[in-house]
């Protein structure tokens, strides 16, 4: 896989995460998902994309958390 | 059929020379663009979050948007000093307005060693961690470290950021991670017989003071488990070619060693060349300035290490004075495009000596002496080398009034070496010696009279 099309997947899976963080009322799998989005956003930050220093600074609409 | 337990990796991953090649050998002008918009990132991130920014920018007149280069960000932006944090931190503990992030956040909390008088409080979030831990990683992979390895950490776990971050670098290695916590140095050798650990962290000093324990209990480490060690806390194998001789032949492993700054990041992973470590420039952004003229200094030239680390975002450090003189270059034969720190640390702004791992610097040990008010202002500090370790001797004068009463000057040396223990957690010798014994000076005053051979100085320090 070229790394465009592996950033591109990686882009995809943030946005099912996020999607599934929306309105989690369970604090383990929360604090799980919001762990494995930080990864992904790690995994970005690591391949020279241009993401922001956190990754709840990309979805201010969620409750601040971890 | 393929067992997939077999490895933590892939094969493609496993064969790879790099943790991130991809990272690691990013070409200069993407690098510098990929910092500048970090770099702008932080600006607004710091201005928006952190009272002592928003009043440091405010107070030179400076807004985020005014950084449309990476000269702007040395220029404009102001430069940061250590004692700034500590002050605000006194006045407001643990954090006071240097913080960036509410306490939600903090997932831990380090401290620096202390060593320049009070010790610095650092808050880390869960991600900061794990950046500091991944720099590690960078070294780790570089001298041949994998995750079939094993980690024994030969140091107590108090607050000290320097080695928790190699062991959150463990963690993310997949390794299996051992802990030395409160053993002696016998316990620790005894230890690694009976666990065969692969990898030893320790201060370079400690892996010597263990090898020659280790040569009093008629043990050979050089037939131990161990095939790797690292280190960090003081000049090790990358600065001081005769330390890594010593280490790599008392232990018949192959030495490592990263560059920190407990409350920056473990930014300087070791080049696999044996010469110097490499910045983590993903991580951090780093620009060297001439400590005389305040003046930038370009490749090659002898400078201080102005850092900004993108990795600390629970309490931000931009321009920072890192004191640390340093001779940068661009492009290694080893592959890597990070800039590289030839020689890691050459030397220090304000003369620091490394005892039994602590950090000591020469205006720390004399502000305390300062303070003792039989001690005279008639004083040096003399460096030796004994049992391979650094030994700093405190020789200096009592009063003059004191000086028919030599009875005394016991109770004057124990006092000043108890003061000086409390403040920075190591002991020195102290020797009293007659009024007016010592030489003068017409111009400025030598205080370090540097006893140790060459090889176990820093450059600079030669």
């Amino acid at each position: 896989m070229r790394m465009d099309a592996r950033i591109a997947k990686v882009k995809e899976a943030r946005t099912l995460i996020q999607a599934a963080l929306a309105g989690c009322d369970t604090p383990q799998i929360e604090m799980m998902l919001r762990n494995a989005d930080l990864e992904l956003h790690l995994v970005l930050w690591n391949l020279g994309e241009a993401v922001p220093l956190r990754p709840e600074l990309e979805y201010p609409d969620l409750e601040q958390g971890r | 059929m393929i067992d997939t337990l077999a490895h933590a990796l892939g094969r493609r991953s496993r064969e790879s020379r790099y943790w991130n090649e991809y990272a690691e050998t990013l070409p200069r002008a993407k690098i510098e663009a990929l910092q500048l918009h970090r770099l702008q990132g932080l600006a607004h991130y710091a201005y928006d979050r952190s009272p002592f920014y928003r009043r440091k920018f405010d107070a030179a007149g400076v807004r985020p948007v005014d950084i449309r280069s990476l000269e702007d960000f040395k220029h404009k932006v102001p430069l940061t000093d250590k004692s700034e944090f500590i002050d605000l931190q006194l006045e407001s503990p643990p954090y006071g307005p240097t913080a960036a992030l509410p306490a939600d956040f903090i997932a831990h909390h380090c401290e620096t060693s202390g060593s320049t008088g009070k010790p610095l409080a650092i808050p880390l979030s869960m991600s900061d961690t794990i950046r500091y831990g991944e720099t590690w990683v960078h070294g780790f992979w570089a001298v041949g470290i994998r995750p079939s390895d094993s980690f024994y950490f030969a140091f107590g776990w108090g607050n000290f950021a320097g080695f928790w971050s190699a062991y959150w670098g463990a963690r993310r290695l997949g390794c299996k991670v051992i802990s030395g916590g409160g053993l002696d140095t016998k316990g620790h050798i005894q230890a690694i017989q009976r666990l065969k650990p692969t990898v030893l962290i320790s201060t370079p000093t400690f892996a010597l003071r263990m090898a020659a324990v280790a040569a009093e209990m008629g043990v050979d480490l050089r037939r131990s488990s161990i095939q790797f060690t690292y280190h960090a806390g003081e000049p090790g194998p990358t600065a001081l070619p005769a330390m890594r001789r010593q280490i790599e032949q008392a232990w018949g492993a192959t030495a490592g060693e990263l560059l920190g700054i407990a409350e920056v990041d473990a930014f300087g992973p070791g080049c696999p060349n044996g010469d110097g470590v490499h910045v983590n420039e993903l991580d951090c952004f780093t620009w060297s300035l001439d400590p005389e003229t305040m003046q930038e200094v370009g490749d090659g030239a002898i400078g201080e290490n102005i850092i900004t680390s993108f990795t600390n975002n629970a309490q931000p450090l931009l321009n920072y004075r890192t004191h640390d003189l340093v001779r940068r270059r661009s492009g290694c034969s080893c592959g890597r495009t990070w800039i590289k720190f030839e020689g890691s640390v050459l030397g220090r702004t304000d003369f620091m000596v490394t005892l039994r791992g602590a950090n000591v610097y020469q205006t720390a040990v004399e502000h305390l002496i300062g303070e003792i008010p039989e001690v005279s202002n008639a004083y040096e500090l003399v460096l030796t080398r004994e049992d391979e370790n650094d030994v700093m001797t405190v020789r200096f004068e009592p009063l003059k009034s004191l000086a028919g009463d030599p009875g005394a000057w016991p109770a004057i040396e124990r006092r000043l070496s108890d003061h000086i223990h409390q403040a920075l957690h190591v002991r020195l010798k102290t020797v009293a010696l007659a009024p007016d014994s010592l030489p003068r000076y017409e111009l400025k005053t030598k205080r370090i009279i540097d006893q140790r051979p060459k090889d176990f100085r820093r450059a600079l320090d030669r």
